[in-house]
C-alpha cells in the first residue's frame, strides 16, 4: 500500500464528495440508523431520572437533572464515536466487495474513515437539535466551567480515534471467522456496560469500575462525558488522556499486526 | 382448511431449511444467554440503587424481562425473518413468483422463512416469567392465564401488522433495506415498563409503534395490574391493526412495479 | 378440459404502461437540492399494444433491452397494473389475480429461482403441489412425465444449491409445470445458459406445447430461441408493436433484399463496374467486386431476373442466393423504429 502522504488530502476530499452524495441519496436509511442510536440513551435517561426522583432527588451523586445531562451528552458522544464496520466487514468480504478495495492504491481504512466521518457529519445535523430538545425537556443541569469545555474537545477527538481504530481492528476478525455475529454481540455487551451507556460508571460496584478503567471502553465514550460534566478533577482528566493515548497506541500496533496477518490469509484463501 | 395446510407446509419447509445449519443452534444459545444476562444485569444495576421503579418492583421487572424475551422470540421465529425475505424478494424480483401463485400472497410471504432456533428465546423467556411470578408469590389462576394468552396473541398480532406495514413500504422505498431496524430500535424501548416514559414518548411508543401493547400489557396481566379497559383496547387495537395492515398490503400490491421492467 | 377453439386465449387492446422515474443530475448541489424537491419524468414502457393469441400458439416477443416486452409479459401474467388499456387471458383480467386464472397459468423467469435453496427440489415441488391443489395421483404422473422429458433423473432429490445453473433451470421449469397450466409466460428462459442447455430447454418447450396445447408466450433477445420455437413473432421496440406475423414475413418486410454471391470461373474477366451496378439496381447494391467474387444486394422481385442475366453473361463456378442473416434484419428493425419499412430499406442499402 504505497501512497505518498501528500496525496492523501486530495483522496479524502474526493472521497468526502462522493460519500456525501451517496449518503444523501440514502438519507432514508440514515435516518433509520440514527433512530437506533438515539433510542438507547433516551431510554436509559428516562429510567435513571425515574430512579433519582423515586429515591428522593438523587442517586449515587446524580440528581434527575444530572442524569438528563449525562445521557444527553452521552448520546452526542456515542453518535460521534460510533462505528459499524465490526458488523459489516464480514458481509463485505463474503460478498466480494473487499477485493476491489485491495486493488486500489489507497489503504482500505481511508475509505472507511471517510465513510464514517461523513455519516457523523450528516447525522449530527439531527442529533444536535434533538440533544438540545432533550436538555430542555428533561431539565438537564449543565454548568460546565470553561476548562471543562476546553478539555472536552481533545478527549472527544481521542475517543473518536480510539474507538474507530479498535473496532476496525476487531472487524478484521472476519478474515478468520465466518460468522462473527457471536463475537459482535459479546463486544457490544462489553461496550454497552463498560462505556457507561447503561449507567454512569460511578454507579457500578467498585470492582467493576476498576476493570472499566483498565479496559478501553470507558475511554471511548464515558470519559469525554465525565470531563465536560465536570465530574473529574484536572489530575484525573490528564490521567485519562494518558489512558486514551496508551490505548490508541495499542490499537495501532494491533491493527498493523492483524491487518498484515489478515491480508496474508485472505490472499491465501482467495476472494 | 386449505390455508392452514399451506401454512403448515410452508413452516415445515422453513424448519427443514433452518435445521440444515446446526451450528446456528449453539450460536443462538450463546446469543440468547448473553441477551438474558444483559437484561438481568441492567435490572440488577437499577435495583442496586432503588427498590422500585415507577411503581414496579424488582420481581415484576424480572417478569417483564421474561415477557420481553418471549415476545421477541415469537416474533423472531417466523414473522421477522419472513418480512426480511419479503423485502429481499421485492428487491430481487422473486416476489413475482409468489404473486403468480393461486394462494393468498400475504399468507405465503408471512410464513416464508423460519429461524427455528429462536425458540430458545421463547423457552428462556418462559422460564424467566415463571421465576419472576414465583418470586412475587402471585397466583396465576386460569382467568389470568387466559387473559395473558389473549393479550399475548393480540400483542404479537399488533407487532406482525406493524412489521407488515413497514415491509409493504418497501414497495415504494426500495432503498430502505434497513427499515426493519426501526422496529428493532423501538423494541428495545420495551425492556422497561411503558409507564416510565413521558407522555409524548409514550404516545410515540404506544400508538405509532405498539411495543407497549406487546410487552407491558401481558406483564401487567400476569402480575394482576391489568385493567379491563386495557384488555379491550389491546384486542381492539389488534383487530384494527390486522385489518389496516391487510388493506395497506393490497394497496401496495397495486403499485408494485417489480424489480426491473 | 377443452378450450373453445373459436375464442382467442389472450386478447390485448391498446395496453399502456408508463413509469415515473425520478431523475437527478450528479454533483453535490443537485444532491443537496434533491432533499427537498424530487423531479421525475414519465417513461412510457408500453405505449399502446394490441394483439390476439389463439389457444395453443407459441408467440415470441422480440425486442432489445428496455423495449417493453417484459413489461407486457408482466401485465399479462397479472404482476403489473397497466396505466390504461385492456387485456384478457383465459377469459380473466390478469391483474385481478383471480385464483382460477392463477391456477391455469405459470410464469417462468430466466435467472430467477423460486425453489427453496437448501432443501431437495422435490420438497419444493410438494409445496407447489399443495398451493395449486394438484391431486396426488395426477401430481405423481406429471412429475414422472416431466422428469422424463427434461431428463432430470436423480436431480430432484438434491438441494438446489448443489445443482449447476442449467440443472437448476430445468428443475425450475419442471416445478412450474406440475399443475398443467394452459398458458405459459416465459421471460428470457434461456438467458445465461450454455448452448446445449438452451437447445434442450427449447426442445422441451416445443414438446410440451405439442403434448398439451398450452398457449406459450416467450420473450427473448436471442434470435435462436425465436427461430427454433415460434411460428409467430411480435416485435416490440420503444413500447410499440413494430411487427406481428411470422418470421419469414418479418424478413421479407424489413429486409426486402436478397444477397447473390458469385464465384467466377478462373479466367473469367470480372464485369465492368458500371454494368454491374446497373444490373443490380444501383452502385450501393454492389457489395463486393473483385477478381474472383461478386456479391450483390438485390431486391427480391429482381432476384430471379438478375440471377438469370448473370448466369447467361458470365462463366460462373458457384452461385448462392441467400436471405440476409436474421440477426441483421432484427438489427435493422430495432435501429429503424416504428413504421419504417422504407427507412430500413434505405439503411440496408447503404450497408
Amino acid at each position: 500500500m504505497t501512497l505518498r502522504l501528500g496525496r492523501l488530502p486530495a483522496v479524502y476530499a474526493a472521497k468526502f464528495r462522493a460519500e456525501i452524495a451517496l449518503q444523501v441519496a440514502y438519507r432514508g436509511a440514515l435516518v433509520i440508523w440514527l433512530l437506533g442510536l438515539l433510542i438507547e440513551p433516551i431510554v436509559y435517561l428516562v429510567v435513571w431520572t425515574t430512579v433519582a426522583r423515586g429515591q428522593g432527588g438523587q442517586v449515587g451523586g446524580f440528581a434527575a437533572g444530572d442524569f438528563a445531562a449525562y445521557f444527553t451528552i452521552l448520546m452526542i458522544v456515542n453518535q460521534l464515536t460510533f462505528t459499524w464496520h465490526f458488523h459489516f466487514f464480514e458481509w463485505r468480504v463474503r460478498n466480494g466487495f473487499f477485493s476491489p478495495m485491495l486493488l486500489r492504491p489507497v489503504h482500505p481504512i481511508h475509505n472507511d474513515v471517510a465513510e464514517n466521518l461523513t455519516f457523523k457529519m450528516l447525522t449530527f445535523t439531527v442529533v444536535g437539535p434533538v440533544a438540545l430538545f432533550l436538555l430542555a425537556t428533561f431539565g438537564a443541569t449543565l454548568h460546565p466551567e470553561p476548562w471543562h469545555l476546553i478539555a472536552f474537545v481533545p478527549t472527544l477527538v481521542l475517543a473518536m480515534v480510539l474507538r474507530f481504530l479498535l473496532e476496525w481492528t476487531l472487524a478484521l476478525a472476519a478474515f478468520w471467522i465466518t460468522r462473527t455475529v457471536a463475537l459482535n454481540q459479546a463486544y457490544y455487551v462489553a461496550v454497552l456496560f463498560l462505556s457507561g451507556q447503561v449507567a454512569p460508571l460511578s454507579l457500578f460496584p467498585p470492582a467493576v469500575q476498576a476493570v472499566a478503567s483498565v479496559l478501553p471502553f470507558r475511554w471511548m465514550v464515558a470519559f469525554p462525558v465525565e470531563t465536560v460534566l465536570g465530574r473529574l478533577a484536572p489530575g484525573e482528566v490528564l490521567a485519562g488522556f494518558g489512558a486514551q493515548l496508551g490505548w490508541i497506541i495499542v490499537s495501532l500496533v494491533l491493527m498493523r499486526v492483524i491487518w498484515r496477518a489478515g491480508i496474508r490469509r485472505y490472499s491465501a484463501v482467495g476472494a | 382448511m386449505r390455508s392452514l395446510g399451506l401454512i403448515w407446509l410452508s413452516l415445515r419447509l422453513g424448519v427443514l431449511n433452518a435445521l440444515q445449519y446446526r451450528a446456528d443452534f449453539f450460536i443462538q444459545l450463546f446469543q440468547s444467554l448473553v441477551g438474558l444476562g444483559t437484561a438481568l444485569a441492567a435490572v440488577a444495576l437499577v435495583f442496586g440503587q432503588t427498590d422500585e421503579l415507577g411503581g414496579w418492583s424488582r420481581d415484576e421487572l424480572i417478569a417483564l424481562v421474561g415477557v420481553f424475551l418471549l415476545v421477541g422470540g415469537l416474533i423472531n421465529v417466523v414473522i421477522r425473518p419472513s418480512m426480511e425475505r419479503l423485502m429481499e424478494g421485492v428487491r430481487l424480483g422473486t416476489l413475482d413468483f409468489t404473486l403468480t401463485k393461486p394462494a393468498d400472497a400475504q399468507l405465503l410471504v408471512s410464513v416464508r422463512q423460519v429461524e427455528v432456533w429462536r425458540l430458545i428465546d421463547v423457552a428462556l423467556g418462559t422460564v424467566v416469567i415463571v421465576i419472576g411470578i414465583a418470586r412475587l408469590g402471585e397466583r396465576v389462576g386460569p382467568e389470568r392465564a387466559v387473559a395473558f394468552g389473549l393479550v399475548l396473541v393480540a400483542g404479537v398480532a399488533i407487532i406482525y401488522s406493524f412489521l407488515l406495514i413497514l415491509s409493504t413500504l418497501a414497495f415504494w422505498l426500495v432503498r430502505l433495506e434497513n427499515i426493519l431496524v426501526i422496529f428493532g430500535s423501538m423494541y428495545e424501548a420495551g425492556r422497561w415498563p411503558v409507564g416510565l416514559y413521558p407522555p409524548w414518548l409514550r404516545v410515540a411508543l404506544t400508538l405509532v409503534v405498539p411495543v407497549a401493547f406487546a410487552i407491558t400489557v401481558p406483564v401487567e396481566t400476569l402480575v394482576g395490574r391489568l385493567e379491563p379497559m386495557t384488555l379491550v383496547t389491546t384486542v381492539g387495537l389488534a383487530l384494527a391493526f390486522l385489518v389496516g395492515s391487510r388493506w395497506f398490503w393490497k394497496f401496495g400490491l397495486r403499485h408494485y412495479t417489480g424489480a426491473s421492467a | 378440459m377443452t378450450l373453445s377453439a373459436t375464442r382467442p386465449s389472450i386478447r390485448v387492446t391498446d395496453l399502456r404502461k408508463t413509469y415515473q422515474v425520478p431523475e437527478r443530475e450528479g454533483g453535490l448541489r443537485a444532491a443537496a437540492g434533491s432533499i427537498l424537491r424530487r423531479t421525475s419524468r414519465s417513461v412510457p414502457a408500453v405505449a399502446g399494444i394490441s394483439f390476439e393469441v389463439e389457444p395453443g400458439e407459441i408467440v415470441g416477443f422480440l425486442g432489445p433491452n428496455g423495449a417493453g416486452k417484459t413489461t407486457t409479459l408482466k401485465m399479462l401474467s397479472g404482476l403489473l397494473y397497466p396505466t390504461s388499456g385492456e387485456a384478457t387471458a383465459l377469459g380473466h383480467v390478469p391483474w385481478r389475480r383471480e385464483p382460477d386464472f392463477l391456477r391455469r397459468m405459470t410464469l417462468i423467469m430466466g435467472q430467477r429461482n423460486q425453489l427453496a435453496w437448501d432443501i431437495p427440489v422435490v420438497d419444493s415441488f410438494e409445496l407447489n403441489r399443495a398451493i395449486y391443489g394438484v391431486p396426488r395421483d395426477e401430481y405423481a404422473e406429471r412429475l414422472k412425465e416431466l422428469v422424463e422429458l427434461l431428463e432430470l433423473g436423480d436431480l430432484v432429490r438434491k438441494p438446489v444449491r448443489n445443482l449447476s445453473l442449467g440443472e437448476r433451470m430445468k428443475c425450475e421449469v419442471a416445478g412450474s409445470l406440475l399443475h398443467r397450466p394452459e398458458v405459459l409466460f416465459l421471460d428470457e428462459p434461456t438467458i445465461g445458459l450454455d448452448v446445449t442447455m438452451q437447445r434442450r430447454i427449447r426442445a422441451f418447450i416445443a414438446e410440451y406445447n405439442a403434448r398439451t396445447g398450452a398457449t406459450t408466450l416467450l420473450t427473448s433477445h436471442y434470435m435462436a430461441d425465436v427461430e427454433a420455437l415460434c411460428r409467430r413473432v411480435i416485435v416490440i421496440h420503444h413500447g410499440v408493436l413494430l411487427y406481428d406475423g411470422d418470421l419469414a414475413g418479418l424478413v421479407e418486410r424489413f429486409s426486402p433484399r436478397k444477397t447473390i454471391s458469385i464465384d467466377l470461373e478462373a479466367g473469367q474477366k470480372p464485369p465492368d463496374a458500371g454494368w454491374l451496378a446497373e444490373l443490380a439496381g444501383g452502385p450501393d447494391a454492389v457489395v463486393q467486386h473483385s477478381a474472383e467474387r461478386l456479391t450483390l444486394r438485390v431486391l427480391r422481385s429482381e432476384t430471379a431476373a438478375v440471377t438469370t442475366r448473370l448466369l447467361a453473361t458470365l462463366s460462373v463456378r458457384d452461385l448462392v442466393v441467400e436471405e440476409p442473416p436474421i440477426d441483421e434484419v432484427i438489427d435493422l428493425v430495432f435501429a429503424a423504429g416504428p413504421g419504417s419499412d422504407v427507412e430500413s430499406e434505405r439503411a440496408g442499402a447503404t450497408r
